[in-house]
């Protein structure tokens, strides 16, 4: 007996003991051989689930990290778009001019594959015409706007320079702000790779777009995949980057190696920051101030910490009543506690709200009009709100713990109560949720959290399944902000009602129809006429007039300002990263935009 | 001559039954991702079409649409459409009134849940689980490859330690009483309370963050390439503690609580009442005692080796540990039906294997089911 009970006691004492003996205290205080941790950088936030394809023609969605999206650590685009300063810079392209005909870049003549071979003009018009060819190609968005890129060979500095010109499609969207854009998203790939792949595809794209291509891509930029698994993706330096010399004074990029873990939740990134496992970040991390001791740090060392670049809000579906009445939703505005948001929902990593679709700083702050904004906004607080709802002749009733029972409108039949659908499990969204309604129901406006699964969330948003939507339109900074969020939220352009298939991929709230007699065609037209406006006074006065419109009417709700990433790193490996005292990149992980130049700045700790 | 024989009768019969349920189980599995409103081709578009015009956003459903099956292909492999021509309601502009207009959209004719019933049939029996929605282009079955080793490494140690510790303990207290078990009691039924997911932060907290004994997350280090070496093994091992115990603990301290309370009920029965008096040895008497409390245990070992393949979900999650449970929760969360189907074919399987050979052992195990046995035999 005594023995069976010591042996059943100790067993597993018995393991932790043997197994203590391989443990090394700290994870990476050394690395191993392979990944030394003064050459090897941990980046993690882009890959959640398992890595299946480094294929850059695949959809941004399939392809990992650092294929599908914008990052150019493999893939390169022409030019890289400056968030901080607003100016473009180079990269495989140098931007020569643009205007409302044409924007012309200059392909760097030291651009250079790793197979040796030169980026050349065919490789820029392989990727912009590949929509021609192909209707499910993912670049096909594209074609709307340019109509030709003309090419032709230029002298620069004594190099022979190919020059191209995207030529703007007058007929079409007629939108040389979006061409800019697409100039530093989409990635350019080696034409003389891809064009026999396809050609020994029986020119399926779809069947090259199943490809994984994860195995010695040719590729331009910095870095090449070395390993990936479903714990995590490698990438390793390409000594031979002509980038070094080209665009980076000769010097390589510090880190030998990068790495991306693959966590699984979002609280492994805080610890993992905090433990100096991970050196940079871009998750929502509650009150990260508390982990600054241990050396993490963000562009600001105080409140807001981060720099704010796009504007979660609330989409209304103005199809249905009482949300078709702009009373209603600036009654649902007015109440909103902005406050709360910003210090509960967000840890106060915010600044301010004003009103309006437009940053009232940064590069979009020149657009900015606060005496006419406030002239149309509505006056915040719980009485406004309920002001406005009276006025409007809604009717409120409570019960008598002072909670809301329910609303009736004008006629006095009861108002349905209203749903605010949000993915389930996004914390930081949950929590604005969770106060706008508890605001909007003190006001006397019938609303409820609807949080949903993926699954419904993704598919409700084009259809205009859903009373009220959570969302992040245009999250990305891009040279055609705020343009773009606009254009998101306020544009009848593909305007379709709810119902069947149709679908819309902006304006999912169905603003402003055409088909109306209320229809305001001030709108679209001046979302036609701000890309095409170059005097900035008329620009100025475009916005200001767009802002004004959308606070009369209220299509979408702003609830907070957000950074277009939580960029937060950690020095205990790595020091030198950009921040408000030393700006010299944008806050984004060194894997997208003119943020890459980071990987040349970096230090190692001693 | 086989169906003779008692022991094989109800072998057969219980593979029988097995069978049967084996196929509602999956016809269930394949039909009830299908039931909601949303399909996973809305999801990807939803992902995908940002800033395209209605036209080409169209034509990139479609090419989705006949990459996953979900329409009817003519013979040479296109899409067969629906060329019967409907009226619709359009608005028109110069009369503000809605009219009625024949409908110039030709669609494309959806495969039926039942045409995608036989297609996923016929592809199954092949050994093809089909191709991933959310992980595109990966194969379900490359998935599962991957993720199951890890599954079953962390999950088949601690359910079958758990189980025998927890047990042993039980049986123990249950005899033993006194001290050992006024002590043992609490400690387990706490121990058993705490949720999975506290448990496993609080240990994550103490042992990773503020001694920094343990990892606090991963199957491996981030530096280390899996490979048949010394320094990967003793990685996996390193990071595998703290998961292990999460598990390992809250599972023993269940399972000790329910043999307990089945030990003290079987002290009380005449037969071990009777050992005692004979002067059986005190060894002897807790096998007789441990024999029959574990009945119902072993029923309980047999569901939670059944379900292991699902994943540790919660564990996966707080510890970011590689397994099936994740990959299985987000299929779920997306409607990836090619994956919810697969993984719950592996746990249906499993489950059933499981039980069957419960229900085997049982029968030999179990006196009175081995006389009901022979009675129904003769």
């Amino acid at each position: 007996m005594r023995v069976s009970k010591m042996s059943v006691l100790g067993l597993p004492v018995a393991l932790s003991a043997l197994l203590l003996t391989g443990c090394k205290g700290h994870r990476h205080s050394s690395g191993t051989d392979e990944f030394p941790r003064d050459q090897t950088l941990y980046l993690a936030g882009s890959q959640w689930g398992d890595p299946t394809s480094f294929n850059p023609l695949a959809e941004s969605w399939q392809a990992a990290w650092p294929v599908g999206d914008r990052f150019n650590l493999m893939y390169e685009p022409l030019l890289s778009y400056n968030s901080l300063t607003g100016q473009v810079e180079p990269d495989l392209g140098n931007l020569v001019s643009k205007d409302n005909d044409s924007i012309v870049v200059d392909i760097n003549p030291a651009a250079k594959w790793s197979d040796g071979k030169p980026v050349t003009s065919d490789d820029v018009k392989f990727v912009f015409d590949l929509g021609r060819r192909y209707k499910d190609a993912a670049t096909a968005f594209a074609v709307e706007f340019i109509s030709r890129i003309d090419v032709k060979t230029v002298d620069v500095k004594g190099a022979k320079t190919e020059r191209l010109s995207f030529l703007v499609d007058k007929k079409g969207r007629d939108n040389p702000l979006v061409i800019l854009d697409l100039l530093q998203a989409i990635r350019i790939v080696p034409a003389h790779v891809f064009e026999p792949l396809i050609a020994a595809n029986n020119n399926d794209l779809g069947a090259v777009k199943k490809l994984k291509l994860d195995s010695a891509p040719v590729v331009s930029g910095p870095y090449t995949l070395a390993h990936y698994s479903n714990e995590k993706i490698v990438l390793q330096r390409r000594d031979d980057y002509w980038g070094n010399a080209a665009l980076h004074d000769g010097k390589l990029p510090a880190p030998k190696y990068i790495i991306h873990p693959i966590f699984k939740s979002n609280d492994a990134f805080a610890i993992a920051l905090q433990k100096g496992d991970l050196d940079a970040s871009q998750t929502f991390i509650p009150r990260i101030w508390q982990k600054f001791k241990d050396g993490v740090g963000t562009w600001y060392d105080a409140a807001p910490y981060y720099v704010p670049g796009a504007i979660p809000l609330l989409v209304v579906n103005t199809t249905k009543a009482p949300l078709n009445d702009r009373n209603f939703r600036r009654a649902m505005a007015a109440a909103i506690n902005y406050a709360d948001i910003k210090e509960l929902a967000v840890s106060g990593y915010a600044n301010d709200i004003k009103p309006g679709l437009i940053l009232p700083f940064g590069q979009e702050g020149k657009y900015f009009d606060e005496a006419e904004a406030a002239k149309h906004a509505v006056k915040p607080g719980l009485e406004s709100a309920k002001k406005i709802l009276a006025d409007a002749g809604y009717k409120a009733v409570f019960k008598a713990d002072g909670s809301l029972d329910y609303t009736t409108d004008k006629a006095g039949n009861k108002l349905p109560t209203l749903s605010i659908k949000s993915p389930a499990g996004w914390s930081d969204w949950e929590a604005m949720v969770n106060i706008a309604v508890k605001a909007m129901r003190d006001a006397g406006i019938d609303v409820r959290e609807g949080f949903v699964d993926a699954g419904l969330y993704w598919p409700a948003k084009p259809s205009g399944d859903f009373d009220i939507l959570m969302d992040k339109p245009a999250a990305a900074v891009t040279p055609s902000l705020p343009w773009s969020r606009f254009e998101a939220t306020m544009s009848s352009r593909n305007w379709v009602p709810v119902g069947g298939d149709n679908k819309m991929n902006e304006n999912q709230g169905r603003y402003n129809s055409p088909k109306s007699k209320d229809y305001n065609p001030k709108v679209d037209s001046l979302l036609k006429v701000i890309p095409i406006t170059t005097d900035s006074i008329a620009l100025k006065k475009a916005y200001t007039e767009l802002n004004d419109i959308f606070l009369d009417d209220q299509p979408v709700i702003p609830l907070v300002y957000l950074p277009e990433q939580f960029y937060e790193f950690s020095t205990s490996a790595w020091t030198n990263w950009p921040t408000s005292k030393d700006p010299y990149a944008p806050p984004l992980l060194p894997w997208v935009g003119a943020s890459t130049k980071i990987l040349w700045q970096l230090k190692p700790v001693e | 001559m086989l169906r003779q024989h008692p022991t094989a009768r109800f072998i057969l019969q219980r593979a029988g039954w097995y069978l049967l349920t084996f196929l509602v189980a999956v016809t269930i599995n394949f039909f009830l991702p299908r039931l909601g409103t949303s399909n996973p081709v809305d999801i990807i578009l939803a992902k995908s079409t940002g800033g395209l015009s209605a036209q080409a956003a169209r034509e990139k459903e479609e090419s989705y649409l006949k990459e996953f099956g979900l329409v009817k292909l003519d013979g040479h492999g296109n899409i067969r459409r629906d060329t019967t021509i409907r009226m619709v309601k359009v608005w028109d502009a110069s009369k503000q009134a809605s009219v009625s207009k024949p409908d110039t959209l030709i669609k494309p004719i959806k495969a039926s849940s039942l045409d995608q019933f036989f297609t996923y049939v016929k592809m199954s029996l092949s050994g093809d689980l089909g191709t991933s929605f959310q992980k595109y282009p990966k194969k379900v079955l490359d998935v599962i490859v991957q993720a199951v080793p890890w599954t079953i490494a962390l999950q088949l140690p601690t359910i079958v330690f758990g189980w025998i510790v927890g047990n042993v303990l039980g049986a123990l207290a249950a005899y033993r009483r006194g001290m050992f078990d006024r002590v043992f009691f609490p400690v387990a039924l706490l121990i058993s309370s705490i949720p999975f997911f506290v448990f496993g932060m609080l240990l994550v907290y103490y042992f990773a963050v503020v001694l920094g004994w343990f990892p606090a997350m991963g199957g491996y280090a981030d530096e280390i390439i899996p490979s048949f070496s010394f320094e990967f093994f003793g990685s996996v091992a390193y990071h595998y503690v703290l998961p292990f115990f999460s598990i390992f603990l809250i599972l023993a301290g269940g399972q000790a609580i329910g043999m307990r309370s089945m030990g003290i009920y079987e002290l009380g029965t005449d037969y071990i009442k009777y050992a005692k008096w004979l002067g059986i040895k005190e060894s002897r008497v807790l096998i007789y005692l441990f024999r029959n409390a574990m009945l119902p245990q072993l029923t309980g070992l047999a569901l939670s080796l059944g379900t292991m393949i699902g994943g540790a979900l919660i564990t996966e999650m707080i510890f970011s540990y590689p397994g099936l449970g994740m990959a299985m929760l987000s299929a779920i969360q997306n409607n990836d039906y090619p994956m919810i189907q697969g993984v719950t074919l592996i746990i249906t399987t499993c489950v059933l294997i499981a039980n069957f050979t419960v229900d085997i052992m049982i029968g030999f195990l179990d006196p009175r089911v081995k006389a009901g046995l022979q009675m129904g035999g003769n």
